[in-house]
């Protein structure tokens, strides 16, 4: 089980930011990802593992009206 | 054209430190004119802008004030900020007056040429009292200290041709026309009470009049019951320090740097230089946000025919400055040039749209089933040159369309139109029966308030029903954001002095989806830092979309990402590079939070500033109806068991609605008195004393009015 | 269009064209006040100025920019309000502005800093105009 902006979320062998953003439907591209409180720049999301247990922040800047 | 009934000279005030230190005051039922003083009182417990207007109303009239009163009066400001040419939405007015839909004051907001050139004239504000005889328009010439009030009843009514006309007459070359604003409602401000105001201002490469609009609240049909066809300001000489600030050298720094951000990141961030506001349309239908159908869901399947990038490349110009004042390289006042009318008085001919900004493409799309941009470019043009506020038109309308699916109210009481969810040919009629007063016109423009009342006792329909649908509190429509998810942005929105507009919060991501806000203590400190800052803007004349709708390269290592840090920064060392003063980011927030608390103190003088005009409807807190239920049935049964310990297997679905209800409605009310303790409230939603001592605003007008109510 | 060029094999990083230019338009030594910028790399020297590219034209908040008859990018006085958004916007950083002028200014291809320049590293050329 990993958490994904402080709720529980099931976690599987292979994910990466990728895999969760597209899990998770996060389409907005203007966000900042944290794992475990380090920041993981928009090139890594394809790479960077999510492991068991893991701490994740997708914030999600958006501006409204 | 029409004959000068009254002339009145002045000496044009000399700007010092973005003031001009005078405001003009109008009164209409005599044609006097009045020179009155901004003094040090103002500036430093209202600072400008919105500030000045509510204390310019506040005088003037009396608890027993209704919007058609003589003694109501139009007020407007632009602030010291307004007018800098160096950074990017700094001519932005705004206009305060007694609501027709809410009976207490309203601010709306406005970008353009009016506010500056108006300042740049001699004036801080502008007040107008009284009722003309007749049809008139005041024109301001700020070059040569000359006002003119004209007979105009030979003017057209319509924005469109109207302000065309005026700029024209009033330039005095091709060039002069940049130099020329009208403000000006339509045809639809005679049978709505939810008519706009528009500012024009001209576009030089198109050679067309291009509108900003103060939208919200009915100013329109306030001008209109004053009998102010339109209100002309000419300036020429715009220079890059018309405001006589303290330190250029500090603006030209941070306008540069902004405007190089603009040019770097706008395009990967969010294109407003390409589509402005109406960017967001396709993530809010992914996250489940965009209002659809009068805010039943979240989105639809057919979104993506209304996407940004639809607009972009079909629809609206690209590349060229569509910035509503001088420097604003955010330029996101897009529009449609060349667009071929179809239907009402003008079908036929090729005009330019001002937009669609977000709140059009939801409001008079989503949100009415419409999937078709080129029915809701004219339904834009139309409320555009009507003088129509499409946000109230849009969530009403919508409001009317789901009275109609539930069976609330017949075709024949609509007169023959067939309001149906996506039938935006009955949409486009219904503007034409309300411009011409007409059939079910006459009624539709009068705000969902009104139509509750009017549909319960004379049509027959459930008001228990209209009461949970109608998307509207205080009077006001709500502005297009689906929130039932999110309790904070439910509070930002009822809680709002105003009515439900989200000039003061907009949280719908902080809290859904980041979840940035968990406790009630969280969501009320949002619901006081947010509203406090945002509301800043109206004070000094700048726009809100500058902050935060560009973010610079590092803003994500900030420790609160949210508030855009570097962006607050520039603010401030821009009020202080203008004004001279020396204020801080704690400071800035101290300084709204006086006029904040002030309109709020306003409100209660009103009738309407307490706990009991504080609440939602129920569809912008929950489930309404059995659909609304199961289109989000994971996530509801799910929180009847997370958070209410039920097993919603054992319950029928009219239970699960009725639980559900009870306890998001205990949720509001925790959450209400958590934001009044927050803001120095009593639990009734009162200012208390001492919050407005520790602010510096423990003046008597406002104690006198909350003591009784302690 | 004419253009300024800049041949970086004869530049010697003199710098009489910018005592050039700003001594002709602003009555200054100071290089701030210069439209051509000589920057050094390891005693290399490359030369920024204005490429007449004309990105700056349809941002301009104020329609002040445009071309003139050689194609030169200028600048209208009278129009031009000071919002520095070219200076901003411009890709090459080649427009330039100061806290005591009214409005910004760029390289107009006039000559003076090439006349200036005793290893005649800098000339007016004419090219062809890319379209806005």
């Amino acid at each position: 089980m990993i958490k994904v902006n402080t709720e529980d979320y099931p976690w599987h062998p292979g994910m990466t930011v990728r895999v969760l953003l597209d899990e998770k439907r996060f389409t907005f591209r203007h966000i900042i990802v944290r794992v475990n409180g380090e920041f993981v720049p928009e090139e890594d999301y394809e790479h960077h593992p999510i492991l068991d247990g893991d701490d994740v922040l997708v914030l999600h800047l958006m501006a409204g009206g | 054209m029409g004959t000068i009934l009254k002339e009145y000279r002045y000496t044009p005030a000399k700007i010092k430190r973005g003031y001009s230190g005078k405001s003009l005051y109008l009164n209409l039922t005599d044609l006097r004119f009045e020179q009155k003083e901004i003094t040090d009182f103002m500036k430093e417990k209202l600072t400008g802008g919105k500030g000045f207007d509510l204390w310019y109303l506040w005088h003037a009239i009396t608890p027993e004030t209704r919007w058609d009163s003589p003694e109501n009066e139009i007020v407007m400001s632009v602030g010291p900020l307004g007018g800098i040419t160096q950074y990017s939405g700094t001519g932005k007015t705004v206009i305060c007056s007694i609501s027709p839909l809410t009976d207490i004051p309203i601010d709306s907001n406005v970008g353009g040429y009016f506010g500056p050139l108006l300042k740049f004239s001699g004036w801080d504000a502008f007040e107008i009292q009284g009722k003309s005889e007749k049809e008139i328009l005041i024109f301001i010439d700020g070059n040569n200290g000359l006002i003119q009030v004209e007979d105009a009843s030979e003017y057209p009514e319509d924005t469109h041709l109207l302000a065309e006309e005026l700029t024209k007459k009033y330039a005095e070359d091709e060039d002069d026309m940049v130099n020329v604003s009208v403000a000006c409602t339509g045809s639809g401000a005679k049978h709505s009470y939810m008519a706009m105001v528009n500012f024009s201002f001209y576009d030089p490469r198109r050679k067309v009049c291009r509108f900003k609009q103060a939208a919200r609240g009915g100013l329109g049909t306030i001008m209109h019951d004053k009998k102010i066809k339109a209100l002309v300001v000419r300036y020429r000489g715009i220079t890059p320090n018309l405001n006589d600030v303290a330190d250029i050298s500090t603006i030209n720094k941070v306008g540069v740097k902004y405007h190089k951000e603009m040019h770097d990141l706008d395009h990967k961030q969010n294109k407003m230089r390409q589509i402005g506001t109406a960017n967001t349309v396709m993530i809010m239908s992914q996250y489940d946000l965009l209002p659809t159908r009068n805010f039943q869901t979240g989105g639809d399947p057919e979104t993506y025919k209304i996407s940004p990038q639809v607009f972009i490349n079909e629809w609206l110009t690209q590349g060229l400055h569509d910035g509503c004042w001088y420097g604003c390289t955010m330029s996101c006042a897009k529009c449609a040039d060349h667009f071929l009318i179809t239907t009402g008085p003008y079908a036929g001919q090729r005009v330019t749209v001002d937009g669609p900004e977000y709140e059009c493409a939801a409001g008079l799309g989503a949100n009415l089933g419409v999937f078709d941009p080129q029915a809701i470019l004219e339904e834009n043009f139309y409320c555009d040159t009507y003088g129509i506020d499409l946000i109230s038109f849009g969530t009403c309308t919508a409001f009317i369309m789901e009275c109609y699916q539930r069976g609330q109210i017949t075709q024949e009481q609509m007169g023959g139109l067939d309001l149906c969810f996506g039938n935006s040919k009955a949409v486009l009629e219904l503007l034409h029966q309300i411009s011409r007063g007409e059939g079910f016109g006459r009624i539709a423009g009068l705000g969902i308030r009104k139509l509750k009342k009017i549909f319960t006792e004379e049509f027959g329909a459930d008001p228990k029903l209209l009461q949970d649908i109608g998307m509207e509190t205080k009077g006001l429509e709500y502005s297009e954001y689906a929130h039932k998810e999110s309790l904070a942005q439910q509070g930002g929105f009822a809680m709002a002095t105003k009515g439900p507009q989200h000039d003061e919060a907009w949280l719908i991501f902080m809290d859904m989806v980041n979840k940035q806000l968990p406790t009630f203590e969280d969501k009320a400190n949002a619901l006081y830092y947010f509203p406090m800052f945002r509301t800043w803007f109206g004070l000094v004349g700048l726009c809100k979309l500058p902050w935060n709708d560009i973010v610079p390269a590092d803003n994500h290592k900030t420790d609160a990402p949210a508030k855009v840090p570097e962006h607050v920064q520039n603010y401030v060392d821009i009020f202080n590079a203008v004004t001279g003063k020396s204020i801080d980011k704690e400071e800035l927030i101290i300084q709204s939070e006086r006029v904040y608390q002030f309109q709020r103190v306003f409100s209660v003088r009103m009738g309407k500033g307490e706990r009991k005009d504080d609440y939602a409807p129920y569809r912008s807190l929950g489930p309404v109806s059995r659909e609304e239920y199961l289109s989000r049935q994971e996530l509801y049964d799910r929180q009847l068991r997370e958070l209410q310990n039920l097993d919603p297997e054992k319950m029928d679905l009219d239970e699960k609605i009725a639980v559900t209800r009870r306890y998001r409605e205990d949720q509001y009310e925790q959450l209400m008195d958590a934001v009044y303790r927050r803001r120095g409230w009593t639990s009734n939603g009162i200012p208390t004393p001492e919050r407005l001592k520790e602010i510096g605003m423990d003046i008597p007008e406002l104690l006198e009015v909350i003591e009784p109510k302690l | 269009m004419k253009v300024l060029t800049h041949k970086q094999e004869l530049c010697t990083g003199c710098l009489e064209c910018q005592l050039a230019c700003s001594r002709a338009y602003f009555k200054t030594d100071d290089p701030n006040y210069s439209a051509i910028r000589i920057v050094e790399n390891n005693r290399t020297y490359r030369a920024r100025k204005c490429t007449q590219c004309g990105e700056c034209i349809n941002m301009c908040t104020a329609n002040a920019i445009y071309r003139d008859r050689n194609g030169v990018v200028r600048i209208d006085k009278k129009k031009c309000v000071g919002c520095l958004g070219c200076v901003g916007f411009c890709t090459e950083l080649v427009m330039f502005y100061a806290d005591d002028l009214e409005v910004p200014f760029k390289c107009i291809a006039c000559n003076i800093c090439a006349k200036a320049c005793p290893e005649g590293a800098l000339e007016v050329l004419v090219s062809q105009i890319k379209e806005n």
